[in-house]
């Protein structure tokens, strides 16, 4: 007895409801199967759609086999007696492939004997198709996580990574599991300002531009955009990191604020070189209209003085904007440092700064000799006008210029104790034009400098910290033996 | 230099500029002499207690932004005018201008500008008419 949708009870024994009628009218696919896989009985349904294949093996019928399928599960169904699934797909009368999940129940006998097997086939086109798309989408999405041009990784609120995509991997290596910040910053703690972790208190997409550090120890600036990803339940469980390299943007931003710096500073110089030029002029016509010899020399050698720093200035400014290749001439690094140190002692003695040499060993190398000259000028230049501008009125300083062989380096070293530099000026001092005002210098010594030192194949760099002096130290190939000279 | 005329201190690390402006003051009838940085100024304000202030802005060791302030703190010295004499005009350019915009809150402004290079008739007007020389005493 069960109840009909109108509420009345409804009496099963009134329906001809015999098995064989009820098998027929079941509103799927279904057949028996004997032993030798032969198709004893199908219902209506699978007739109509299928054909009627009864007295035929099921892999002839549906499979085009002249022998059984390996993997069977009626064949598996008849060993061990139990129920079996499996996945095919099987073409209809009209050829259309269904996606069916096949299953399988033993049929007894009153001995219980198994004599058939039922099979079962469940459409499931329409999942199949799902599971391929879905497969097919997360294809793509790991394509093109892997594929943007950016290094992504997803984090954990404990800040590990636990994906990463393969920009990233190549970069800063497959850090599942690791922290972030010992990643990307080979820090042992946590960043002071983390966008991550922002997101991760508010949700929302956080940005930061920070230096970050590879594989290979090269720093990369990265500009960082952080995104939530949350659960079904709308709850935050990770954090996805996007950072684009912008180090080449950053490069030649900071080129062309040195450029800007470079370009007003040399205004600046060229403005005081007018004023000194303009102020010898008056002073010279006040000396012939007041007949006083003495301002006409004055005024005379304050023209003479800045045409010449002009000229210099003009000289200096076309050699930092030509590219050159420096000619191939044997230099000795002893003598050249002698030879200049020699022109210098007098403005040393004058500013009572003690200048020493070492310069005992011989170091030659290949190069322009004027251009080293100028090099090592500056240098020392630098050095007396740093003792020069310290402030400590007391102190009596001292300027080391060695020369000497490490390895397959030749080295420059030029050391002062004067005032000292700090980070910022340091940074800035083979980028932005430093002023040597009240001197002779055109403020383009260390641009040059740096530019005489890589046109050799060589290195310039500083130590230096407030009150603690300076050493510039040069380094350039040693000229190999069998060089050729020109 | 006339014994009577007005006490003008130029400021600056340019010794060309130094020759060129107390000349020209000398020769209109002030007198004038010179300080290369901050400190030296301070010294020879405090000595010579001048008139009149010309200051170049940049300048290594004690910048002309810190001497102006320090002068302007100095209730004895706050007094004396001051022309600011620089080779950057307008806002922005130089770091020590840009400094000084922004301590402008803190200080008085200066009284008068020039630009380098000097015009000679704009600087000395504007010294006439912050000393009260007058024309009629320089030579």
């Amino acid at each position: 007895m069960s109840a009909g949708t109108d509420g009345r009870i409804l009496d099963l024994s009134t329906l001809d409801v015999s098995s064989a009628r009820l098998f027929d009218e079941l509103p799927c696919w279904v057949s028996i199967q004997d032993r030798n896989f032969r198709i004893i009985k199908s219902s209506t349904k699978m007739i109509a759609d299928f054909g009627d294949h009864r007295g035929e093996q099921c892999y002839t019928a549906f499979k085009n086999r002249t022998e059984p399928c390996s993997e069977c599960v009626v064949t598996r169904t008849f060993e061990d007696g139990k129920e079996h699934s499996s996945q095919e797909t099987r073409f209809d009368k009209r050829g259309m492939p269904h996606d069916v999940l096949v299953k399988t129940k033993p049929l007894r006998n009153g001995t219980g004997e198994i004599v058939a097997v039922m099979k079962l086939f469940v459409e499931i086109s329409a999942e199949v198709e799902l599971a391929n798309r879905l497969h097919d989408s997360v294809v793509r999405f790991r394509n093109l996580f892997d594929n943007a041009p950016c290094f992504i990784s997803v984090q954990d609120r404990n800040f590990r990574i636990t994906d990463s995509n393969r920009r990233f991997d190549e970069s800063f290596g497959d850090g599942m599991g690791e922290h972030c910040y010992e990643l990307y910053k080979k820090r042992q703690d946590r960043c002071p300002r983390c966008p991550v972790a922002e997101t991760l208190l508010d949700g929302e997409v956080h940005t930061s531009e920070e230096i970050v550090v590879d594989n290979q120890g090269r720093q990369i600036h990265v500009l960082v955009y952080t995104a939530p990803l949350r659960n079904a339940a709308g709850e935050i469980t990770s954090v996805m990191e996007m950072s684009a390299d912008v180090t080449e943007l950053r490069t030649l931003q900071n080129e062309l604020a040195s450029l800007g710096k470079l370009v007003g500073g040399l205004a600046h110089d060229t403005k005081n070189v007018l004023e000194g030029l303009r102020g010898g002029i008056y002073i010279v016509n006040l000396g012939f209209k007041n007949n006083n010899r003495r301002d006409i020399d004055t005024g005379w050698e304050m023209v003479q003085r800045n045409v010449a720093r002009l000229s210099s200035m003009i000289m200096d400014m076309l050699y930092c904007a030509k590219k050159r290749s420096p000619r191939q001439v044997e230099v000795s690094l002893p003598a050249a440092l002698k030879e200049v140190a020699g022109l210098f002692a007098g403005k040393a003695k004058q500013f009572h700064i003690e200048l020493e040499l070492k310069a005992e060993e011989p170091v030659e190398i290949l190069g322009e000799p004027k251009e080293i000259h100028g090099l090592i000028s500056n240098l020392i230049a630098n050095a007396i006008e740093a003792c020069n501008a310290d402030q400590d009125e007391q102190k009596t300083h001292r300027i080391v210029a060695k020369v000497f062989r490490h390895e397959t380096e030749a080295v420059i070293e030029i050391e002062d104790d004067g005032p000292g530099m700090d980070a910022a000026t340091r940074n800035a001092l083979f980028k932005d034009m430093v002023s040597t005002k009240g001197g002779t210098g055109t403020g383009l010594g260390l641009v040059m400098s740096q530019k005489v030192a890589v046109e050799h194949g060589g290195t310039i760099m500083v130590r230096s910290e407030p009150g603690k002096g300076s050493v510039f130290t040069v380094r350039l190939p040693i000229r190999p033996p069998s060089a050729a000279l020109t | 230099m006339g014994s009577d005329g007005k006490k003008v201190l130029v400021v600056d690390d340019e010794a060309d500029v130094c020759v060129y402006l107390s000349r020209l003051f000398e020769e209109n009838g002030f007198r004038a002499t010179c300080a290369g940085n901050g400190d030296e100024a301070l010294q020879a304000v405090e000595k010579e207690r001048p008139d009149l202030i010309t200051l170049d802005l940049s300048m290594p060791q004690t910048s002309g932004v810190r001497f102006y302030q320090t002068l302007k703190s100095r209730p004895d010295l706050a007094g004396i005018p001051v022309v600011m004499v620089t080779g950057v005009t307008g806002q922005g350019g130089s770091r020590d201008t840009e400094r000084f915009y922004s301590t402008r809150r803190q200080v008085p402004p200066p009284d008068g500008f020039v630009a380098k290079p000097v015009d000679p008739e704009e600087m000395l007007q504007l010294a006439r008419k912050l000393t009260g020389q007058h024309q009629e005493t320089a030579k």
